[in-house]
């Protein structure tokens, strides 16, 4: 057996720019020295889907590493700082168990899909406002769509929807490890805290507290019935809107870039409303946004590998589907695939941190791909896009489009 | 042990011997049945361990929970004796329980 420093790893510059706008090419280079594991400056990286698989799903073993982020970015003891060391996710198992459990029930499938009549009138709405335009940059629309969603969800007021989307662009920007955009990080996250402080107060305070059945009601009373610490219910809510933020939008965007080659299956979305599930698991397949940090909390020992205690590991679910080893094709964007069970795609996660949102997005994002292809007819790439860095919400930068607008519904096929 | 029968879609069938106190889920993962994906661990989160329980033992696994209801409403075939097997604990009385795996989880 070798420990992980005994190996002879190759090392990726996954900061670079570079690095975000190909990184499967990069991985599948470092698979010539080792097949599943890679080291970098910020820790290291298990890219194998089957390695991912056999190891995240084990949470005895890993306790995530959010804590260790702060540290890299020289974070601690400030306001995000604390977020981002006791949000749902980093809470000790017992806490995250409890919390978790409470609020489980108000992201079902079932309440997912109660909300699908809401995310289909704010699409709607926003395509009657974008669409006269002809063309537009649509990462930005998509960036609009799941914060919206989320404002209407807890009742915040929407004229304050700019304010915050720039403070969750910044957000989304924490995990790249550049510690030069630390003070926007502070000024973004403080503003996202004040509004969720002042949405819940407001709420409490209301006279129609309780009556609306949103889902800030339901998450105020299930907290107060559950006991929940006033400072955790905020955390939970600022937790709801960053990560909800821009790995929606990104996943919405990446997958029209998927669409802009594929002119026959972007019709068949437009008139077949079950098929933009299936294009949207293909498309989740291929691109996702997340890489998730982890800290072995035990000494773990993997393919004959010594992976010593509190070694930080980056999972890899964003590019997990597109290895070689496990999918056939695996570049191929082809949404009528089988899915093996066994390699199922794994966007979401494994284990008990497994996304407490992925049936929200998935039900939003199937509503939203279903009435954007009715409206924006035979979109075209009409400019250059760029890429996020890689660690963090990896994902487009910018996705500059022009179409026919329309305004006619298609029969369901 | 507990005697648990898989039977898959294709009428074969998979018997294990599992430990009274594991869920269902947790004895099928270790013995590797097929079509028991289970990605959230047992944590009813992700309703990827959806099986069918023969109906002369529905009352023995007992009903779903509301949580386990509104989760199994991803799918959108439903069917009687529907179950998510990380949510049923094997007993001693559960031995010779079937249960049918469904073609896909997803």
């Amino acid at each position: 057996m070798q420990t992980l420093a005994q190996l002879n790893l190759p090392h990726l510059a996954v900061e670079d720019a570079a690095f975000a706008a190909d990184p499967v090419s990069h991985f599948r280079e470092a698979r010539k020295t080792n097949p599943w594991i890679a080291a970098s400056d910020i820790g290291y990286w298990v890219h194998d889907y089957q390695a991912i698989r056999d190891l995240l799903s084990q949470d005895d073993k890993f306790r995530p590493a959010y804590d260790g982020i702060v540290e890299i970015m020289g974070a601690r003891g400030t306001p995000w700082g604390r977020f981002t060391e006791e949000q749902l996710i980093s809470l000790p198992p017992e806490q995250h168990a409890a919390l978790r459990t409470t609020f489980a029930r108000k992201f079902t499938p079932r309440f997912a899909n109660q909300l699908r009549p809401m995310m289909r009138e704010t699409i709607t709405r926003m395509l009657d406002e974008w669409a006269p335009r002809e063309r537009f940059d649509f990462e930005e629309f998509a960036a609009n769509f799941p914060i919206t969603i989320m404002f209407t969800l807890v009742g915040a007021p929407v004229e304050e929807i700019p304010g915050i989307r720039s403070s969750l662009e910044t957000l989304g920007l924490a995990f790249s490890m550049d510690k030069s955009r630390i003070p926007e990080i502070h000024e973004g996250y403080e503003r996202l805290e004040r509004l969720v402080q002042r949405i819940i107060a407001e709420r409490r305070a209301s006279p129609d507290k309780g009556t609306r059945g949103d889902l800030l009601d339901l998450l105020i009373e299930t907290g107060d019935e559950g006991n929940v610490p006033e400072r955790q219910l905020q955390d939970l809510v600022i937790f709801f809107f960053v990560a909800g933020y821009d790995t929606s939008k990104n996943v919405l965007t990446y997958t029209l870039r998927l669409l802009l080659d594929r002119p026959d299956l972007y019709e068949r979305c437009a008139r077949d409303h079950e098929y933009c599930r299936k294009v949207l698991d293909e498309s989740l397949r291929l691109f996702n946004p997340g890489s998730v940090p982890r800290f072995t909390d035990q000494d773990v020992v993997y393919r004959d590998v010594l992976i010593p205690k509190d070694t930080m590991i980056w999972f890899t679910l964003n590019i997990s589907g597109r290895d070689e080893t496990a999918f056939e094709d695996a570049d191929t964007f082809d949404p009528d695939r089988e899915i093996d069970p066994a390699t199922r795609p794994i966007p979401f996660s494994l284990g008990k941190h497994m996304c407490l949102g992925q049936h929200i997005a998935r039900a939003q994002l199937q509503e939203a791909l279903h009435q954007i292809a009715q409206r924006l007819h035979d979109p075209q790439l009409a400019g250059e896009y760029g890429w996020r860095p890689y660690p963090g919400a990896w994902g487009l930068k910018g996705l500059p489009i022009a179409f026919t607008p329309t305004d006619k519904t298609p029969e369901p096929a | 042990m507990v005697k648990v029968t898989f039977v898959q879609p294709d009428g074969s069938e998979e018997t294990i011997d599992a430990a009274p106190g594991q869920s269902m889920m947790e004895a099928a993962q270790a013995s590797g049945i097929r079509g028991i994906v289970a990605d959230c661990g047992g944590n009813c989160s992700c309703g990827t361990c959806r099986v069918f329980v023969a109906p002369e033992w529905r009352a023995r696994t007992g009903t779903a929970s509301e949580l386990e209801l509104d989760m199994l409403e991803m799918h959108e075939e439903r069917q009687d004796g529907e179950r998510l097997c990380c949510q049923i604990t094997l007993a001693d009385d559960l031995t010779g329980v079937r249960v049918a795996v469904p073609k896909s989880q997803f």
